[in-house]
């Protein structure tokens, strides 16, 4: 069955998929089908969410990681010969589509934010960051299947649909991958999910100690907040765990306010807050490149500005 | 004692990029670079050497101007280079690049045990020549790799998933690509930069390479990334505190 085909390692990113293969579908009069790895119990639920078809991938031996699937997966697709093949952009997912294509002898739009069918609805129109931000690269793919990867949250996940019908079908186990996992080790959250605030305070370099990211967290109580960093706190500094750095090789948000204390607007950092309400930010730097970015920017020391907004909050509400 | 190859790119500095005033991308006054995770590739491929032996040789494929790169990579400790140059390699997309690199680590680098990429190139960051090298050299890939070491004929690397991290362990010849926290990049100094300039470079031109086969991904456009906000400015006194929280209220962000 050529259409569109889906792969994501969890739903939440096959949900998010779920919607951009239905959309496409809708314009092309073709199926979605979903790749779906381990669980064969979640099939009626992706089904109930815009599948027309589930293959089911057989869960794995414990020393093995979803990177063991490509064979499976490339079999398949060279079969059925899909028009569109999306993965989420997770670690493996993108390791996993570069692969895919590799063997495929296709092109990949690697995290790709958007896509369209131009208007003879022939080839379709994949936009990405370039240049570390600075730039969107509008591309199309030559050879078939058309592939991409979608980072996670770029897309809102589908909506289930009450009495829709769908094929499941079983995939071949596939033999053991080369590379064996020895150990694994789950990252504890120490922190909130700040992909999901509404507010974020962004740590930047103007804090000069550690202990100063007391004035941040502050700020976030009082606006109901969470705090975020740039790269170098979390990667250089190491003063806040790396699941909290905002940026293109970090995390994406788009939260109502961010507000930036003491971060100069590095592009890199400003991709990962793009899609923010308004963005806010005070540095002491006037011509620091985060002002060209914000709505409302305080030029003055993050040290003198933060504990007057602190007051301010409290007095107003 | 292992061989290891450490492929870079040369390119552009991003900081460097303007926006035209048509929206336009101005690269008129910009500068180049080794692309900011390959030199971690190279540091950590000259890391592995420094506790395993072996040698370390530094490959990238490039327009005849990326020869300032290769001066560059040999400043950091590799042996020796390889720079596969034309005039056109400077619009490849990544499934060119991948299949050039494998034609020459294929039909010239007999045996080699280890291949090092960056996880992403600061340019483009497509994050996919890595990964298709391994697919043409059919070697396993370990991607997102924040530690690495050799092992015997194996490599075992730590690496980023979603879950937090995974160790794993491949046989060698293995490729991997790292992340910037693996290591930190040497700044070279003036000593190793005259070094460098006696180091053995392999060059290869396009019509050494077989047929180069066409692009898959096709660039229609590349335009500023747009950022359209108010960008008001406000100071530090009392009332302008008052005027900028004001503001934050009105578009309704804050309660």
């Amino acid at each position: 069955m050529a259409g569109i085909w889906i792969f994501a390692e969890k739903r939440e990113q096959a949900l998010e998929l779920l919607n951009i293969g239905r959309r496409l579908a809708a314009k092309t009069g073709t199926a979605v089908s979903a790749l779906l790895p381990g669980n064969p119990d979640a099939a009626r639920d992706y089904i109930a969410h815009g599948a027309d078809e589930v293959l089911l991938l057989p869960p794995l031996a414990a020393d093995q990681s979803c990177e063991a699937y490509l064979p499976v997966i490339v079999e398949e697709a060279k079969t059925a010969d899909p028009d569109v093949f999306l993965c989420a952009a997770t670690p493996r997912g993108k390791e996993l589509a570069a692969r895919i294509a590799a063997r495929l002898e296709t092109g990949l739009c690697s995290s790709c934010i958007a896509l369209n069918y131009d208007e003879g609805g022939k080839n379709l129109e994949m936009e990405r960051i370039a240049y570390g931000g600075a730039a969107i690269q509008k591309v199309t793919c030559l050879t078939r299947p058309v592939m991409a990867t979608i980072p996670p949250r770029t897309f809102e996940p589908v909506t289930a649909e009450a009495g829709r019908e769908g094929h499941i079908r079983k995939l071949p186990a596939p033999p053991p991958s080369r590379v064996r996992v020895l150990e694994r080790k789950v990252r504890t959250r120490e922190t909130r999910d700040i992909t999901e605030a509404k507010v974020v305070i962004a740590v930047g370099r103007g804090f000069e100690k550690p202990e100063d990211l007391a004035l941040a967290r502050q700020l976030a109580d009082a606006l109901g907040g969470e705090i975020g960093c740039t790269r170098p706190i979390s990667e250089e500094n190491h003063w806040l765990p790396q699941e909290l750095c905002i940026g293109l090789s970090g995390i994406q948000i788009k939260p109502d306010l961010y507000l930036g204390l003491g971060v100069s607007g590095q592009i890199q950092h400003v991709t990962g807050i793009r899609n923010a309400k308004v963005i806010a930010a005070v540095n002491k730097d006037e011509n620091a490149p985060i002002f060209g970015v914000a709505d409302f920017g305080i030029v003055g020391d993050l040290y003198d500005a933060a504990p007057k907004l602190l007051q301010e909050l409290k007095r107003g509400s | 004692m292992p061989t290891i190859i450490a492929c870079f790119k040369w390119v552009i500095d991003e900081a460097y990029i303007r926006r035209g005033f048509s929206g336009d991308l101005d690269f008129s006054s910009v500068d180049y670079k080794i692309s900011d995770y390959d030199r971690n590739a190279i540091e950590e491929a000259v890391r592995l050497k420094g506790s395993h032996g072996g040698s370390v040789i530094a490959m990238t494929v490039g327009t005849p101007e990326a020869t300032k790169g290769v001066k560059d990579a040999l400043s950091r400790g590799p042996d020796q280079a390889c720079f596969i140059a034309d005039a056109d390699f400077n619009k490849l997309e990544p499934s060119q690049t991948a299949a050039i690199l494998a034609d020459v680590i294929r039909s010239r680098i007999v045996n080699y045990d280890l291949i090092l990429c960056g996880e992403g190139s600061s340019d483009l960051y497509a994050q996919q020549v890595g990964a298709r090298l391994a697919e043409h050299l059919e070697i396993p890939c370990i991607s997102f790799v924040q530690k690495v070491d050799i092992d015997g004929g194996q490599v075992v690397a730590e690496r980023r998933v979603e879950e937090g991290i995974e160790i794993v362990a491949a046989p060698l010849p293995a490729l991997v690509t790292v992340l910037p926290e693996i290591n930190v990049p040497r700044i070279p100094g003036v000593k190793d930069t005259l070094t460098a300039s006696k180091k053995p470079v392999m060059t290869i031109r396009k019509g050494d390479l077989a047929p180069l086969g066409g692009a898959r991904l096709q660039t229609v456009g590349m335009t500023a990334a747009r950022m359209d906000r108010i960008c008001e400015k406000f100071g530090t006194e009392a009332a302008e505190i008052t005027r900028f929280v004001d503001a934050l209220r009105k578009k309704a962000v804050i309660s």
